[in-house]
């Protein structure tokens, strides 16, 4: 075996990261194999070294680094290596930047985690430095073969430096619990159906669509739990949480556990469920898919991103397309129909919901009705847990009302961007008061609406 | 980093029954600190019953500069083995000062805060990397005390054969998410005391398995009160000690405050004797009544424990004390800020010592020394035997085995 020295680029622990967890993962693999590695974050970390990667400086830098070493393995991430929000101006200087540094350095990996396929668009003016950042390595990993086709098809990847690398290969288990272990440590109730949405809280991590779909199968014995933390403090994600809180509140059996989620607690809050739920609006691959299946629990994951090229192989996925389907999804498990659910993978759509693999009766008939409509005539609890993310809700009008944030400063005619930056930094102090007060007279009427609302219900049915 | 060289593919140890870990942030007999020299205590211990004991740690030995003292590399303190790794500190500490700053004025910092916190300092990434590397040998990893980087980042190894000995304080930081993984998602807790669980319970309430398993003190041989006045020229002057680091965060400087306010109210015949590190800054018109003799050896410590009338425990934030059993030891009473719920618990179980809210209970507790010594020395007589029923390395050395033993 060759001993070689390898520069791995990737955020890293102490800071809590999913592309972190794997790196570090990725790391004592390649030490064991008898290989000098060492780490580069973006940030003061347990690496080796740290440095700001952004923009042309940050890119340079790398270079110079990584010429010290036989291999370079650079976790891509464009928040990494861009400014945020990349503009095209930015876009054209760093990807210049980086594809030279990295084309200097030698022998270069890059672990795709993440890339706009739109700034590989002939339209974009920066499209050809992008390109230029992953022709510039001797390989490109991706984890999906819709990576692969958008790397050599679109990016102009030659397609043998392009390879599709298991996205779980170098995770290994951490906890030896059993179902019944892990629920005992996590204090969940010995029996009934678990399902789990387990990560960082962000909006385009559909957590609310899991609640919403969830409805009222606490009433079934079954439990939603909602894990993980809130890693980004802007005000977007605040209502999120708020949203999230709020629709766990009033849906019987849905928890909402916000919390620092340690590595093997992750790991045991997945043995311990019975479904894992991937709600996700936009995701590139998962990591929560890949321990899924390394303990062999059962996804009910949304066909977004490359999740469905990511779990096409593996058993016990189920693709849903919409919340119609993601509920009948939840239903199904409950009931135990999991296993006359398409398991190849196929998608459920909200045309064939109506369709109930477990026999019809009455019962589930209507539920699903009311389910669809908001309404009618279920419990009080079950149907405001089904209406609050739903169409019935009298605060839902506000709910759609999307919170205020501010035009990016960005704009595609070079040096708008910084003038527009400028402009946004001087009226800042004017400007991010006013916002945040919007959002909270938001936040603070549909509270309200839904108050009265349960009043009304109360002297309805008392 | 620079120096180390690519090494050859090794073949891995398994894991064995009787192998442990510990990772302080500094470790050696140089060092103080009453949780670092107990942790150097318990490799001992262990070693002395069998276990092959690694010790990781970093090459400092000063808490506030965190400098490079000891040489990287592998060496032996006795039959336990040291590995050292360098410190780097190469940021701008404006991250720690600015999260620093919000704790003073009573703010939660945000996670991201706090993870920008944590790694705004000593950091050693050959000691995190060492242990990636060799963790699975291990049966047990403990680290101490949480709140350093190297608990920190080390807990998040191999958390399922990872002990945390947190020395948990009621402070502001100790509320901080970021600690969650690591008091929840390791694989057991070593506690000092009862009120150190009862504060974990309050503040991580799904925190794992914690066992109180306390700490050993060491019994002292004979001490020689008479040659410690003798060698220090205390004649035969009644004081009081303190013994540990000077410094804000342990109350000294209140306390030599309100030593010194009481001196000049006159009719104090007491005086005030302290040793450990850092910097004494003593009035000048109480010169005649403070005593900084700087560090001192175990034995020279042991003496001056028999000599004084009694011990003060300033701290607001410890959890065990060490040195207040130390003082029982040798027959002398403690007086102690009631602030501490664990030295308070301490004192009403053995009834060996005082407490005192403010600067006035404080002088009335000194008064009480230099006015009815016998009285205080009746005081004081309980409080032997309430450390050797519990606090002995025989018995804490048991319940760290027994813990142990719980490990998957």
């Amino acid at each position: 075996m060759s001993s070689e020295r390898i520069l791995v680029v990737s955020p890293y622990p102490p800071i809590r990261d999913g592309i972190g967890s794997y790196a570090v993962q990725q790391v004592r693999a390649l030490r064991r194999a008898g290989n000098h590695v060492e780490v580069c974050s973006p940030e003061p970390s347990a690496a080796h070294h740290h440095l700001d990667t952004r923009g042309p400086k940050g890119a340079l830098a790398l270079g110079r680094l990584a010429r010290r070493f036989d291999r370079t393995i650079l976790h891509f991430h464009p928040d990494f290596f861009y400014e945020i929000p990349a503009t095209p101006t930015s876009r054209l200087t760093t990807g210049t930047a980086l594809a030279l540094a990295l084309r200097t350095a030698g022998n270069v990996t890059i672990v795709l985690h993440e890339v706009d396929h739109r700034w590989a668009a002939p339209t974009d003016p920066s499209a050809k430095a992008t390109r230029a950042v992953f022709r510039a390595a001797a390989e490109v990993a991706v984890h999906v073969p819709e990576h692969r086709r958008m790397m050599v098809e679109e990016f102009g990847v030659p397609a043998e430096r392009v390879t599709l690398v298991d996205h779980g290969g170098d995770f290994v288990a951490r906890v030896p619990d059993d179902r019944a272990e892990a629920r005992r440590i996590l204090g969940l109730p010995a029996d009934g159906h678990v399902f789990l949405c387990i990560g960082f809280v962000q909006p385009h991590k559909g957590f609310d669509r899991a609640v919403a779909a969830f409805g009222d199968l606490g009433s079934a014995g079954a439990s939603l739990y909602v894990v993980g933390s809130v890693r980004v403090d802007d005000p977007l994600t605040a209502d999120h949480v708020a949203e999230l809180e709020r629709l766990a509140a009033r849906t019987p059996g849905a928890h909402l556990r916000l919390s620092y989620v340690s590595d093997d607690r992750f790991d045991r809050w997945i043995v311990a469920a019975d479904t894992v739920v991937l709600p996700y609006r936009e995701i590139w691959s998962s990591s929560v898919a890949e321990r899924a299946r390394l303990y062999g629990r059962p996804v009910i994951a949304s066909r977004v991103g490359g999740l469905a090229d990511q779990l096409a192989d593996a058993p016990g996925i189920q693709l849903v397309d919409d919340n119609v389907a993601l509920a009948l999804a939840m239903r199904r498990a409950v009931s135990g129909a999991a296993s006359g659910s398409p398991a190849d993978g196929s998608t459920e759509r909200a045309s064939a919901a109506w369709s109930f693999a477990d026999g019809v009766d009455r019962e589930s008939v209507q539920a699903e009705v009311r389910r669809r409509a908001g309404t009618g005539s279920a419990s009080r609890a079950a149907r405001r847990a089904t209406s609050a993310a739903g169409t019935g809700s009298a605060s839902s009008p506000l709910r759609r009302v999307p919170t205020l944030s501010l035009p990016p400063a960005a704009s595609a005619r070079p040096g708008v961007s910084t003038v527009k930056k400028l402009i946004r930094r001087v009226i800042g102090w004017e400007l991010d008061p006013i916002r945040e007060q919007v959002s909270r007279i938001q936040r603070a009427t549909v509270e309200s609406v839904d108050v009265l609302d349960a009043r009304v219900d109360e002297l309805e049915d008392p | 980093m620079a120096g180390e060289r690519p090494r050859s593919p090794v073949a891995w140890p398994l894991v064995s029954d009787r192998r442990i870990a510990l990772v302080p942030p500094r470790y050696g007999p140089d060092v103080i600190g009453g949780a670092e020299a107990s942790f150097r205590e318990v490799a001992a211990g262990l070693a002395s019953r069998g276990w092959e004991v690694d010790v990781y740690t970093t090459c400092a030995i000063d808490h506030f500069t965190w400098a490079n003292h000891y040489p990287a590399g592998d060496s032996h303190d006795g039959d336990v083995r040291v590995r050292r790794y360098p410190v780097v500190n190469d940021t701008s500490g404006a991250d720690r000062a600015l999260v620093d700053a919000m704790v003073a004025r009573g703010e939660m910092p945000t996670l991201p805060e706090q993870e920008r916190w944590m790694n705004d300092g000593l950091r050693s990434p050959e000691l995190f990397h060492a242990l990636i590397d060799e963790s699975d040998r291990y049966r047990a990893v403990v680290v101490t005390p949480y709140l350093f980087w190297t608990s920190f980042a080390a807990a998040a190894v191999a958390p399922e054969r990872t002990i945390v000995r947190p020395c948990l304080h009621d402070e502001p930081q100790a509320r901080f998410e970021l600690f969650s993984p690591m008091l929840e998602g390791s694989a057991r807790l070593w506690l000092n005391t009862e009120p150190e669980r009862d504060l974990l319970d309050s503040l991580f309430p799904g925190h794992a398995p914690g066992d109180v398993v306390g700490e050993g003190v060491t019994i002292p041989k004979e001490a020689d009160p008479a040659g410690f006045r003798a060698r220090h020229g205390l004649g035969e002057r009644r004081f009081v000690l303190y013994a540990g680091r000077r410094e804000g965060a342990k109350g000294w400087e209140r306390l030599l405050d309100t030593f010194s306010a009481t001196v000049r109210k006159g009719n104090l015949d007491l005086a005030l004797v302290t040793i450990g590190v850092g910097d004494v800054h003593i009035p000048a018109d109480v010169a005649d009544s403070v005593f900084d003799l700087g560090r001192v050896d175990d034995r020279e410590r042991d003496d001056a424990f028999a000599a004084a009338s009694g011990y003060l425990q300033p701290s607001a934030l410890e959890s065990f004390s060490r040195t207040i059993m130390e003082a029982w030891l040798t027959g002398t009473l403690v007086i102690a800020n009631a602030a501490s719920e664990v030295v308070a618990w301490h004192c009403e179980r053995s009834g060996a010592g005082l407490l005192y809210d403010d600067d006035n209970e404080l002088e009335q507790c000194l008064r009480f020394l230099a006015e009815a010594p016998e009285a205080a020395a009746t005081l004081a007589a309980p409080g032997r035997d309430y450390v050797l029923d519990n606090y002995t390395w025989e018995a804490t050395l048991d319940r760290m085995e027994a813990s142990l033993e719980q490990m998957p």
